[in-house]
């Protein structure tokens, strides 16, 4: 099977340039890890993560064909011929199909991606109803790859500004999350133009998330959510007005 | 509570928001646009002024070109925020767009309300 690879060593190479690589697979090799692993067995110079091959871990992110992915879970029968192997876009490159996850995770951390909670720890966990649990599903899934966040213009363009889809996915399971009790402050975290209001809907991370899952779902419900936040406000402001009256 | 999110108690929202508001006005106004150009069919040039004569269509035309200046405004300052990275160039392009606006607008001013 014809492969073309990314490749670029820093400490070698001026530019990147693109590898072929004509690899004999063996019945086994289902996935494309398995045929980069191959690949790795003729060429150990190739550098790529990988770690659960099973699409738990999120490590073999890539763009294959054009498209982000991972490696692990990509049918080697659903790819066309030569396979196009990069690094995901949008992220420095440390080394042929290895980015620098640094600003992806810098941003997801920005939305503070644990529960808050100030009321004293239960002596047993912290129950939910599993309607309230019902909330969460489709949302906690995310494996954090980086697949939909470096698909994302808004990301290329502005990676320091716009926190990217996986992030607000983020942020937003955990603002519906019935334990947790800093929405107005996950809000507020938000409200910054560039953060949030980058996302124009081109739905790029819904077609390459590997979980299925929708970030724009989740973003245009913080939208939501801002809405109710505003008429909470200002029924909090009206009776501040009226006890004051009083 | 629209009224609210378009104060700067929230700037991303206002921002968000004013885009959907102006395109939601420009949507509405064109539809009637069309609709009044299929009726009355302006096929002369008095035709064409008497199209525009009505005083609540000019405000109606008026209130279409704020509509979208104040849209265009948004979505090309993004763009600009997009692709010129240089800080400075962005600067004088935004100061140029928004001196552009400003003639278009007084521009319809000048032709719907003199």
């Amino acid at each position: 099977m014809k492969f073309s690879i990314y490749r670029f060593n820093p400490d070698v190479d001026k530019k990147p340039y693109m590898q072929d690589y004509d690899v004999l697979l063996e019945d086994s090799d289902q996935m494309l890890l398995d045929a980069l692993l191959r690949i790795k067995d003729l060429d150990d110079s190739l550098s790529l993560r990988k770690s659960c091959r099973e699409g738990v871990c999120g490590s073999d992110s890539m763009n294959i064909n054009g498209k982000n992915g991972l490696a692990c879970i990509t049918k080697l029968s659903d790819l066309e011929e030569p396979v196009v192997l990069r690094p995901m876009p949008g992220l420095p490159v440390i080394r042929d199909l290895v980015v620098d996850m640094t600003q992806f995770f810098e941003n997801y951390n920005s939305v503070k991606p644990y529960l808050v909670n100030n009321d004293p720890a239960p002596e047993i966990e912290r129950l939910q109803s599993p309607e309230d649990r019902a909330k969460l599903d489709g949302l906690y899934e995310c494996i954090l790859c980086g697949a939909c966040t470096t698909s994302c213009p808004s990301f290329w363009w502005n990676p320091d500004k716009f926190v990217g889809p996986a992030g607000l996915m983020q942020a937003y399971r955990f603002m519906v999350d019935s334990r947790d009790q800093a929405l107005d402050e996950r809000l507020e975290n938000l409200e910054e133009p560039d953060r949030l209001y980058r996302c124009h809907n081109i739905m790029n991370c819904v077609e390459v998330c590997p979980k299925k899952l929708n970030p724009n779902a989740a973003i245009a419900n913080i939208k939501d959510l801002k809405f109710e936040q505003a008429r909470e406000s200002k029924l909090k402001d009206k009776k501040k007005i009226e006890i004051k009256a009083i | 509570m629209l009224l609210e999110l378009l104060t700067k108690r929230y700037p991303g929202m206002r921002a968000w928001l004013t885009q959907r508001l102006t395109g939601l006005v420009m949507a509405i106004y064109s539809v009637l646009a069309l609709l009044r150009f299929f009726i009355l069919q302006p096929e002369s040039y008095e035709a064409w002024l008497s199209f525009f004569q009505p005083i609540w269509w000019r405000i109606a035309s008026l209130l279409f070109w704020l509509a979208l200046s104040l849209h265009a405004w948004l979505g090309i300052r993004d763009v600009f925020k997009d692709y010129v990275p240089n800080y400075g160039l962005q600067m004088v392009l935004q100061k140029i767009l928004l001196a552009l606006l400003w003639i278009y607008l007084a521009w319809a001013g000048w032709l719907m309300l003199a």
